[in-house]
């Protein structure tokens, strides 16, 4: 119990100092985890509209296949990335490895099935009289898309905030594709990892409850804009 | 009119983590395997701002276990690599990945254990000691059980011992491989009241309480020697040899040697390394 | 004039025929209301209407193009109409909003639709709901709401499916007063289905009748009502007394009918020997407690079999020698003191009665 207590002590004098490596560290995980919801998001809103609102063959199938791939670890995603981008491997001409750049990558692979998987979910959740409505009134396909996802506004961010969860907490593709380079690709979960293999538990529990409460204010501020 | 403020202000942040996403793309870097005990040491984090204002070039250092950095090497993800695993080392180079083998620190690997010593190997050698644990077969024995250099060197003691490792691992329940770096392998021995063999850099930094202490720490297999090795630019052509000749220079230069030797002395009241540079101890 | 035009279509679901020749014209200017029980495939029509989707044969006329096939007609005219669903569905948005999509997507600018919008509120009488979320209405006002909505952006064609069917009558009026307006001030053709025949009486110009997916009779509404063509139809808009019998006499046209032994003098040009449907309603047949001399030359002497009030009238229950149902106000059977097993003579005229050939 002394152990946890004196992890929140930690936790809090490191938030309060400003400490500046932890202050670069969170910066960072909140940056990468950042863009990679965001290119994830541009990628699936739409692509989930195609998908829920056209008839084809294979299409329970696929839907089958996306969620399946939630449950992609994290470590397995890794190791395609490095496997793909190291020196030896097709893309490593692009000199991204050990960068943040491509742990952005990875992560937008890593959590587009969720995002793709939740948002057909919530278009699913909106009654097709909706998309009828806006038919008979003259919309046109795009615009008929654009207001069942308005509909289903609440669940679709749902799903981008439970995307933008997985990533900013997993560890296995970051260290692997990143490195945890200090000062350049280091970030929450990565630092606790390597003090957990240092020893240092006080310092790794306290990192975590520093990820955690910066998770729990990203939350409040999407939930006030998903409220509207 | 809020929530306009809100979507703003989210757009800038969204901006701002694609630009720190996207940096460091292109420039010149200097990318640096080195083994988990070294690092953890916290050598590296001290050397590193010295080469950097030297060389003014950017380093990157990753890492990761013998097995990994060597892997790295191999394919040419990192341009140097700094482990301590002879052997495979040598190999690495006679393979032609690596351009020499550079030998520029060394200290000593200790098996630890409980205090009370329960399988009576204080002060044996280290053959003896695990020839003791393995026929006891009584106290449990933790093993690195993965790629590193220590492991290496545990599995030539056993050798050493005359014992086939495939034996060492069927042995019994008290041999157990960890699978984890040294730190975390250092704590299941202290939970266990085992035996553990590790080398005196992360024994002595390791941050937190552990019921072990030094039992066997005399014997010329415990030798721990850290070589560094460029990564050879006829197997990897985009390799920045330049800039790892550079570290290399630097790492065996006086003064950094000198440093390297009075590393640690005052938090933990002795060296953790010894420099050796173009003098490698055989003993 | 035609508007809209079917020749002979029909609809297919899952196998199963839901609409067989449908052969009607919607004229311009109509308001044309569509009648019939529920499952008769009034929605299924109406949709059909609309261009919503393709007949599985025949053919669809839009203002003398053929729209049946082609994709790119039907949506060119399916733009020109609009439809009001049984159940409207509203965005999860305010009001003026909900209003205002259909004019967005039609690329109209921000001040003409204010405009658009605040008129056609005005018009439900949905005004001072314009900023509140639509989600929070009743049904009656979401109805509005969605009726509004098709207004805001002028279609020549205005369809709505069972606009009141979900609401208590106090909406009911409310909407039927609505739908007046519009059809008075708006001159938009209107085509509505509805169950309930006296609200087709009250809008409409035009009424056809629809059961079983096939269209039995279309006219004005004083034609179905008095003349209904046949024994659904007739049953379907409340002519109760359906007489079988044959005709033995006819002086030029004033036939005598033999219903099961009692003779029923009524004017038609049907033959004799004809078998016959004899059709009355209810409230053209008059009660009174002893045989009275009148004009009317159907008097029949009977006892009452069951009363029942509906409303504001009563229902009466007559065995004469055959079947009849009366209905008088609840103060006449107040004061013929109508009870059950009295004697009365019940007496139509000539002329009230409607006669059809025999169908069955």
């Amino acid at each position: 119990m002394t152990e946890l207590w004196e992890a929140l002590v930690t936790a809090v004098k490191l938030i309060i100092s400003f400490d500046p490596e932890v202050m670069a560290i969170a910066g960072r995980s909140l940056a990468i985890s950042a863009t990679s919801s965001t290119i994830a998001a541009l990628i699936c809103l739409p692509l989930a509209t195609v998908i829920h609102f056209n008839k084809f063959r294979g299409k329970r199938t696929l839907i089958n296949i996306v969620q399946t791939l939630f449950s992609l670890p994290t470590v397995a995603v890794g190791l395609f990335v490095f496997v793909l981008f190291s020196s030896a491997g097709p893309l490593g001409g692009l000199d991204i490895l050990f960068t943040p750049a491509v742990m952005v990558i990875g992560q937008v692979i890593l959590i587009s099935p969720i995002m793709l998987g939740l948002t057909i979910s919530a278009l699913s959740g909106i009654d097709k009289s909706i998309a009828d409505t806006a038919i008979s009134l003259g919309a046109s396909r795009l615009q008929t898309a654009v207001i069942t996802l308005r509909e289903a506004r609440f669940a679709v961010l749902a799903g981008l905030i439970m995307g933008f969860g997985r990533a900013i907490s997993e560890v296995g593709l970051s260290l692997m594709v990143g490195g945890n380079i200090r000062g350049f690709t280091r970030t929450i979960t990565t630092a606790i990892s390597l003090e957990t293999s240092k020893g240092d538990l006080e310092l790794a529990l306290a990192l975590g409850i520093i990820l955690i409460v910066i998770a729990l204010i990203i939350n409040l501020v999407l939930n006030r804009v998903q409220q509207k | 009119m809020k929530k306009n403020a809100v979507i703003t202000i989210l757009a800038g942040l969204v901006i701002a983590s694609l630009l720190v996403s996207a940096s460091g793309c292109g420039q010149p870097r200097l990318k640096v395997a080195t083994t988990t005990s070294l690092y953890d040491s916290g050598l590296w984090d001290y050397l590193e701002p010295m080469f950097e204002d030297e060389y003014g070039v950017e380093v990157d250092i990753l890492s990761a276990g013998t097995g990994i950095a060597l892997e790295y090497g191999m394919r040419g993800d990192v341009d140097i690599i700094a482990v301590h695993s002879k052997a495979r080392e040598e190999q690495f180079v006679a393979d032609g990945y690596g351009v020499e083998r550079v030998p520029f620190a060394y200290n000593y690997f200790l098996i630890v254990g409980p205090a009370d010593d329960p399988a009576g190997i204080q002060g044996l050698s280290p053959e003896d000691a695990f020839r003791t644990l393995y026929q006891s077969a009584s106290s449990p024995f933790i093993s690195r059980g993965n790629d590193s250099g220590t492991h290496s060197k545990e599995k030539a003691i056993w050798a050493s011992a005359g014992y086939d490792y495939e034996e060492v691992r069927t042995a019994g329940q008290w041999y157990v491989e960890a699978g984890r770096g040294m730190g975390p392998t250092l704590l299941m021995a202290s939970d266990m009241e085992g035996y553990t063999l590790t080398d005196i850099g992360t024994f002595l930094s390791y941050p937190s309480d552990l019921e072990l202490v030094p039992i066997v720490d005399e014997g010329a297999i415990l030798l721990n020697v850290y070589s560094v090795i460029a990564v050879s630019p006829e197997a990897n052509p985009k390799t920045n040899i330049e800039m790892a000749n550079n570290l290399i220079d630097f790492l065996t230069s006086p003064h950094i040697q000198e440093l390297i030797g009075n590393y640690g002395v005052s938090q933990y009241g002795e060296p953790l390394f010894i420099p050796c540079a173009g003098a490698e101890p055989t003993s | 004039m035609t508007l809209i035009e079917t020749a002979n279509i029909g609809q297919k679901y899952a196998g199963q025929h839901i609409l067989k020749g449908v052969s009607l014209n919607i004229n311009r200017g109509d308001v044309f209301a569509l009648i019939g029980p529920t499952g008769a495939g009034k929605t299924t029509l109406l949709r059909l209407l609309d261009l919503l989707e393709v007949p599985s044969s025949g053919s669809i006329y839009f203002d003398g193009m053929d729209v049946t096939g082609s994709k790119r007609l039907r949506l060119q005219a399916r733009r020109r109409m609009t439809f009001v669903l049984q159940k409207p569905v509203v965005f999860n948005m305010s009001v003026h909003d909900n209003v205002a999509c259909g004019l967005k997507w039609r690329g109209e600018k921000g001040a003409a639709i204010s405009q658009r919008v605040s008129r056609v509120l005005e018009v439900v009488g949905m005004t001072e709901y314009s900023s509140r979320n639509a989600r929070t209405l009743s049904g009656g006002e979401t109805q509005r709401v969605a009726i509004a909505r098709a207004l805001a952006v002028e279609p020549e064609v205005l369809f709505l499916d069972e606009p009141t069917a979900n609401l208590d009558p106090v909406s009911t009026s409310r909407i039927e007063e609505v739908l007046a307006h519009i059809i008075g001030e708006q001159k938009t053709t209107v085509v509505m289905a509805t169950h309930d025949m006296s609200q087709g009486q009250r809008l409409a110009s035009r009424i056809g009748v629809i059961m079983n997916g096939e269209i039995l009779q279309v006219g004005s509404p004083g034609d179905i009502f008095s003349t209904p063509q046949n024994k659904e139809v007739a049953q379907f808009v409340g002519v109760e007394n359906i007489l079988s019998g044959v005709i033995v006499n006819r002086d030029d046209n004033l036939v005598t009918i033999d219903v099961s032994g009692s003779l029923i003098q009524a004017i038609s040009d049907y033959h004799i020997g004809e078998e016959v449907h004899a059709l009355i309603r209810p409230e053209d047949i008059t009660l009174a407690p002893r045989k009275e001399t009148s004009s009317a030359r159907n008097t029949f002497e009977g006892r009452i079999t069951r009363i029942f009030p509906v409303g504001a009238l009563v229902r009466v229950e007559v065995a004469c020698g055959f079947p009849l149902l009366i209905v008088v106000t609840k103060r006449s059977a107040q004061d013929l003191k109508l009870t059950v097993d009295k004697k009365v003579y019940a007496t139509f005229k000539a002329t009230a009665i409607h006669i059809i050939k025999r169908w069955n």
